[in-house]
């Protein structure tokens, strides 16, 4: 599993190297910052819904305009009952990874996010299913599976978008697709709710996630603008076609 | 500075707008009985009895009462138990058969809850054989797909 993590990294890392821009002519100044938040959606479902108590929160560092380090932990309490069956879990989880704007720096000024986040996560969590009944020709099954511990992980693909509402205030939101690396419970007795990534039940899981974060800007940079490339005007053209006919021209005699 | 604002009005917004599409229930629609599935076969010809009839030993109620060509047939196994006795019929002649396994609880999804799949030893008469020559096993995992477990040649 660590050789599994390390690749990840060394993955993200590898990815971040690819976007940096190549050719560069203006510059802008854009802040870097370093960003504290907190995941909204959670606290928000537990104050309707006391069984489920979801809480993360998140630090990323600016390393240029486009790339930031992103780490967050969070906890999970997760209670669930229906007529046939009580299932319970508590865990905790790790994110890392890498979040790259897709916006140009004189867009994004260091406030707005358009872009993808990808993450390797990692859940260590008890589950427990105090009764399971099951019903058939022979009659009612009642068992149940006692608490153990697991870990497991998963990958992570996030867009999303963030942008400052007062100053170093931002909000936003994502769409995190996840993919089940290991469930670390073997494929009968998979977690109803795994931390940090949702429906254990299912190798891939979606969700959204509303971000409330707090900016501290800590270095100021410029940032290269990669100058459009200028369009072609008529006269360019017949200046490139009359020089080649000259050119050719120039041969024949 | 309204501009600013209303292109943030328009980031919160759409991630409201998001959380609204993205909420949704679930009910189960997945099988959640994990039978025993046995097909019939007569002169190693995949062929349905005419009549069957199967029921647990010492159990009221029957699984099938004199039904017509099934194929295959579906049998559900004693989860509180490691094994279980049926009497089975095909075209009015009988066995009484026992089925040896072991149980484990697997959860199909979250709406459906947990069923149980069974291991498969044995089958094996609890008198002499009238009506089944041979068993087949073909997959001794019992689980509620569609994957058949053996084969009866009667």
């Amino acid at each position: 599993m660590w050789r599994t993590f390390t690749y990840i990294i060394s993955l993200l890392f590898l990815l971040g190297c690819c976007l940096t821009p190549v050719e560069a002519q203006d510059t802008i100044p854009i802040p870097l910052k370093i960003r504290i938040g907190v995941e909204a959606s959670g606290p928000a479902i537990y104050f309707t819904n006391k069984n489920v108590l979801n809480e993360e929160v998140f630090l990323a560092v600016d390393l240029d305009e486009k790339k930031s380090a992103f780490l967050s932990a969070g906890y999970l309490n997760y209670k669930y009952s229906q007529y046939n069956y009580q299932y319970l879990n508590k865990g905790s989880f790790l994110r890392i990874g890498m979040d790259f704007n897709l916006l140009k720096p004189d867009k994004s000024q260091g406030k707005y996010f358009a872009g993808v986040g990808l993450r390797y996560g990692i859940s260590r969590f008890t589950s427990e299913a105090p009764f399971i009944e099951k019903l058939n020709y022979w009659g009612t099954t009642t068992t149940s599976l006692a608490s153990r511990t697991y870990w497991g992980h998963f990958i992570e693909f996030s867009p999303g978008i963030r942008t400052e509402i007062f100053n170093n205030v931002s909000l936003g939101w994502s769409v995190s697709m996840r993919m089940l690396l290991y469930s670390g419970t073997g494929k009968d007795l998979r977690p109803v709710n795994f931390p940090g990534f949702g429906d254990g039940t299912k190798t891939i899981s979606t969700a959204m996630s509303y971000f409330i974060v707090i900016n501290i800007p800590y270095k100021k940079i410029k940032a290269v603008l990669k100058k459009d490339a200028p369009e072609e005007t008529d006269d360019s053209k017949d200046t490139g076609t009359s020089g080649n006919n000259s050119q050719s021209g120039g041969i024949r005699h | 500075m309204s501009n600013y604002k209303s292109e943030s009005l328009l980031f919160v917004l759409s991630g409201v707008i998001l959380l609204m599409v993205s909420c949704s229930g679930g009910s189960c629609f997945e099988e959640t009985e994990s039978y025993l599935k046995a097909s019939f076969y007569k002169n190693s010809v995949r062929t349905a009895p005419d009549t069957l009839s199967l029921s647990g030993l010492n159990v009221d109620s029957t699984i099938y009462l004199k039904v017509l060509k099934v194929q295959p047939a579906l049998i559900p196994l004693n989860a509180s138990s490691p094994n279980s006795v049926f009497i089975i019929t095909v075209n009015g002649v009988s066995d009484t058969i026992k089925a040896i396994y072991t149980n484990y609880p697997h959860l199909i999804s979250k709406q459906c809850g947990y069923t149980f799949y069974h291991h498969l030893d044995t089958i094996i008469p609890l008198s002499h054989f009238h009506l089944i020559k041979r068993i087949e096993y073909i997959n001794r995992t019992i689980t509620n797909l569609n994957v058949e477990n053996i084969h009866i040649h009667y």
